[in-house]
């Protein structure tokens, strides 16, 4: 079958054929090991704040975690704690936590980031959000918030009621220090966003310009910060969370962002999903994905072709259908809320031949139309000639990153968690995972291209099933407490494959029906952190161009 | 050849001498004026609209009026009635002149334009080089516009704009070359009469097909020189907000945008003109329309063909637009002219 993990040579130190060997690992670690906890998804190990580097390059040469997926950062009465969840690329099944824990005093520890250089904007976010300090950090600065900013939301002391004073004055100009500072060279310095044509939403980008060439890039965010974690920490995990994540990334890749939260809940609480469910799942998520990718697809094109082009009406025109679908099973089109914990939240829609004939006729158009778009898209020359070896991101500088998704895939990185750490009902069904060796923009817009393939097979495989399936047999929701209450000190990391890559959510309970910690980790977020190494030196129209193919939503960035 | 058309309205009053050559001039280049800006100011917006939509898949106007066409008025209302926002520290006059000059180059184009049915103002012996002479002053206009509007992508814009326009004005103006060395003559009107003769199958000897490479490259040439896809990249919407009209809002806007459809319009006439026979049918000795509706028609192909394009290909890098002007464009252009003169050369 396609979904056969490709066999590897040799084995890391202490990987076993069944999994990781934390025994083995606690050896290679040696002396920075001060403790062990044992999380839902992994074990972890605690570090000692000043050893955070030697215990991550361990574990990233010797053992080869070399994703680092995601920081947490935390408060408890009596310490801070920040959590490294790490994985392989190779087998994301293979987890590892390094847990770090700082003194409530002085929370101070390594910066992770000489590592894994996805951690800078992790642990500046941990930093603006909970209040831990990276030692040895490039940049430590707030990231979400403005930089007056008074206390730190998620920590345990702050004070809700506090005015936040953010004076019209300090942030007239927030640049004008750079502006005048750079008046006797030759660069020139341009703000691009926060509202520009192509920015996607609300994204900042300090640009500067060396003629037409980007000399330096950065990316300011933040502008969409809902307090999406603290919502959902205020929320009971039964009922009140699940309507978030389809506000997380809310480009109609709603369903995907729900199981995310789905997955996390049911695998902390044992929570079973009936099969019948679970197919239900894998289909509406994978509609999901098409609807995503085609305006992926729709909005690069208004990024390299110009405002009138005829390519985003088409993938527009397009999406509608399938979001017809959607509404159809969900009676929503954007926030569909559909997923239950245990299941989804009813059957399919009565009469339920009618509905499979809209998935079929939608999914006998969807040939003709890919090659529609490769006809105007992908085979156009002067198309090629803006994107092939523009934007270029190597693999190994993406891993660093943390990239996932379509634009780690297009590095040619081997690289999804619906194959890789399989869950929904995507082992039983035969598709591929697309990767293209490009690394440069062009790769990324065909990775997503026959995406869309791959995901009208699988949805095809679905349906047949769910037409096939027995009447008696269509349970919809397990049987799940009306209050949900997961063991004290359970702390778990799940992650799905989302529409942009590997959406994971981490939680901790506290024995009570809210979750103590919910931190969600944002594949936008992460890849988001490439663009610079994308775009220097390169002209504008391929800085906006990277940045359109990145696919990036602002809501999911900010979170 | 007929008289130009402010003789004919001196004439009609009965005028002469200095005060009748005043009267006709006035008269009659307010009848072209208002002509041109009738298809460019109320047509133009309407059709682009109807025109993009049909290509993008949409239906577009259609609740104001019979067609949406009172979607002009409302629009017009609407631009009209905007403020007008003046930044802080452009550079006047040039911030209010850049949008006088865009619009008013265009017009002057017109002046030598045979329309056919005798409504020509104007035909001297040096009419193609005027034109593109007089086509040419929009570039200070948009270095005004780029450069006064004291906003980094307007002056990102302007330097484009320049840029762009001489990397394809000179092989526009050489390819035109081509065909004065077949016509003999620099004068509209000598143009258009050398393409009534009769090439064979019916046709007549329109440039366009004596010459199709020179047509191709001319109007690949000319969508630069409007700044159309691909080669938009003077505006470059998601790239550089708006290029040089980033700062101008309500009137000085509506110049704008007037200057820009000015201008497409006056390439599509040089183009009907040139290579298309100007105001006359592609059939010898068939004359289904008045010589004005053929280039009307005319003019309204070469607007549909930019839309299309518009619509369809993409935008290239500034570099690459850079590169196939200079490396590609000019030595084609070159390479036609020499063709051109040697054949023309052996066979006269």
């Amino acid at each position: 079958m396609s979904l056969e993990d490709p066999s590897r040579p040799e084995l890391d130190i202490g990987e076993t054929a069944e999994g990781v060997d934390y025994d083995a690992l606690e050896a290679l670690l040696g002396d920075h090991v001060v403790g062990r906890e044992r999380h839902r998804n992994a074990e972890a190990f605690v570090v000692r704040p000043d050893e955070v580097q030697d215990a991550l390059f361990l574990l990233r040469d010797e053992a080869g975690f070399d994703h680092c997926s995601c920081v947490t950062a935390q408060e408890y009465e009596d310490r801070y704690e920040s959590i490294y969840h790490l994985r392989k690329y190779d087998d994301p099944t293979q987890e590892v936590g390094v847990v770090v824990p700082t003194a409530t005093d002085d929370p101070v520890s390594e910066s992770a980031e000489p590592v894994y250089r996805t951690a800078d904007w992790h642990e500046r976010e941990a930093y603006d959000l909970v209040g831990v300090d990276y030692d040895d950090h490039p940049q430590m600065e707030r990231i979400l918030l403005p930089e007056t900013w008074q206390g730190h939301p998620l920590s345990l002391d702050y004070d809700q009621e506090q005015p936040q004073v953010v004076t019209f004055s300090e942030h007239a100009n927030p640049l004008n220090e750079d502006q005048r500072a750079e008046a006797d060279s030759d660069t020139m310095f341009v703000n691009i966003g926060p509202h520009h044509p192509a920015t996607h939403g609300v994204l900042h980008l300090k640009t500067t310009l060396d003629g037409e060439q980007v000399a330096d890039v950065e990316s300011d965010i933040g502008y969409l910060h809902r307090c999406e974690e603290q919502i959902c920490q205020n929320g009971t995990y039964r009922h009140q969370i699940m309507p978030y994540p389809d506000r997380w990334d809310y480009i109609s890749a709603g369903i995907l962002n729900e199981w995310a939260y789905a997955r996390a809940a049911e695998d902390m609480a044992d929570i079973d999903v009936p099969e019948y469910a679970q197919v239900i799942r894998t289909m509406s998520a994978e509609l999901c994905r098409i609807a995503s990718h085609m305006l992926a697809l729709g909005t690069f094109a208004l990024d390299v072709y110009g405002d009138f082009t005829a390519i985003f009406m088409y993938a527009t025109r397009d999406r509608e259908v399938v979001q017809n679908i959607l509404e159809d099973l969900t009676g929503q089109r954007l926030m569909f809320n559909y997923l239950r914990l245990g299941g989804v939240a009813w059957d399919l829609p009565e009469p339920r031949e009618e509905f499979f004939e809209s998935i079929h006729d939608f999914l006998e158009d969807l040939p003709e139309k890919l090659e529609e778009y490769h006809d105007l898209v992908t085979s156009n020359e002067i198309f090629q000639m803006r994107c092939v070896d523009t934007g270029v991101l190597e693999p190994e500088i993406a891993k660093s990153y943390g990239a996932t998704g379509p634009v780690a895939r297009g590095s040619g990185i081997d690289y999804d968690l619906r194959r890789d750490d399989p869950y929904g009902y995507y082992d039983e069904l035969d598709w591929d995972v697309i990767t293209e060796e490009g690394c440069d923009n062009y790769a990324r817009v065909l990775v997503r291209l026959q995406e869309v393939e791959e995901s009208a097979k699988i949805i095809e495989q679905c349906v047949d099933l769910l037409a096939e399936w027995p009447e008696e047999d269509r349970t919809i929701q397990s049987n799940v407490p009306r209050t949900l209450k997961p063991d004290p000190d359970t702390e778990i990391y799940r992650s799905v494959e989302g529409a942009k890559g590997e959406l994971g959510i981490y939680m901790r309970s506290d024995g009570t029906e809210k979750p103590a910690r919910f931190k969600i980790r944002s594949p936008c977020f992460s890849n988001l952190q490439t663009l610079p190494e994308m775009s220097q030196g390169e002209y504008i129209p391929d800085l906006i161009a990277s940045l359109g193919s990145l696919d990036i939503v602002l809501g999911e960035v900010d979170r | 050849m007929a008289s130009t058309l402010p003789d004919t309205i001196s004439s009609l009053f009965g005028l002469g001498g200095l005060v009748g050559d005043v009267v006709g001039s006035l008269v009659g280049a307010v009848l072209v004026g208002s002509l041109m800006l009738t298809m460019t100011a109320l047509a133009g917006p309407w059709a682009k609209r109807k025109i993009t939509a049909a290509f993008t898949d949409r239906i577009a106007v259609n609740r104001v009026g019979p067609f949406g066409l009172l979607i002009i008025v409302a629009d017009a209302v609407r631009l009209l009635s905007k403020e007008l926002i003046v930044p802080e520290d452009v550079d006047r006059p040039a911030w209010d002149l850049a949008p006088f000059v865009l619009a008013s180059s265009a017009l002057l184009g017109f002046a030598v334009i045979p329309m056919g049915n005798g409504i020509q103002l104007a035909d001297p012996e040096v009419g193609l080089a005027y034109v593109f002479a007089v086509a040419s002053i929009a570039s200070v206009g948009l270095v005004m516009a780029g450069y006064a509007s004291n906003n980094k992508f307007s002056l990102l814009g302007g330097l484009r704009a320049v840029a762009q326009n001489l990397a394809y004005e000179i092989p526009l103006v050489i390819t035109a070359a081509s065909v004065v060395i077949f016509a003999g003559t620099l004068q509209m009107s000598g143009i258009v009469e050398a393409q009534t003769a009769a090439l064979g199958f019916g046709l007549k000897s329109w440039y366009a097909f004596v010459n199709p490479f020179a047509f191709l490259l001319f109007l690949v040439a000319n969508l630069a020189e409007v700044g159309r896809n691909p080669f938009d990249t003077p505006e470059a919407p998601t790239e550089i907000v708006a290029g040089y009209q980033t700062e101008y809002s309500s009137v000085y806007f509506v110049l704008m945008y007037l200057g820009e459809f000015l201008h497409i319009f006056l390439g599509g006439a040089i183009i009907a003109t040139v290579f298309l026979g100007g105001p006359t049918s592609p059939f010898v000795g068939v004359e289904i329309l008045p010589g004005f509706l053929w280039f009307v028609v005319k003019i309204w192909a070469v607007f549909l063909f930019t839309q299309w394009m518009r619509s369809a290909i993409p935008r290239v890098r500034i570099d690459q637009l850079i590169e196939i002007g200079w490396k590609g464009m000019l030595v084609l252009s070159f390479a036609n002219l020499v063709l051109t003169a040697v054949i023309v050369g052996v066979i006269a």
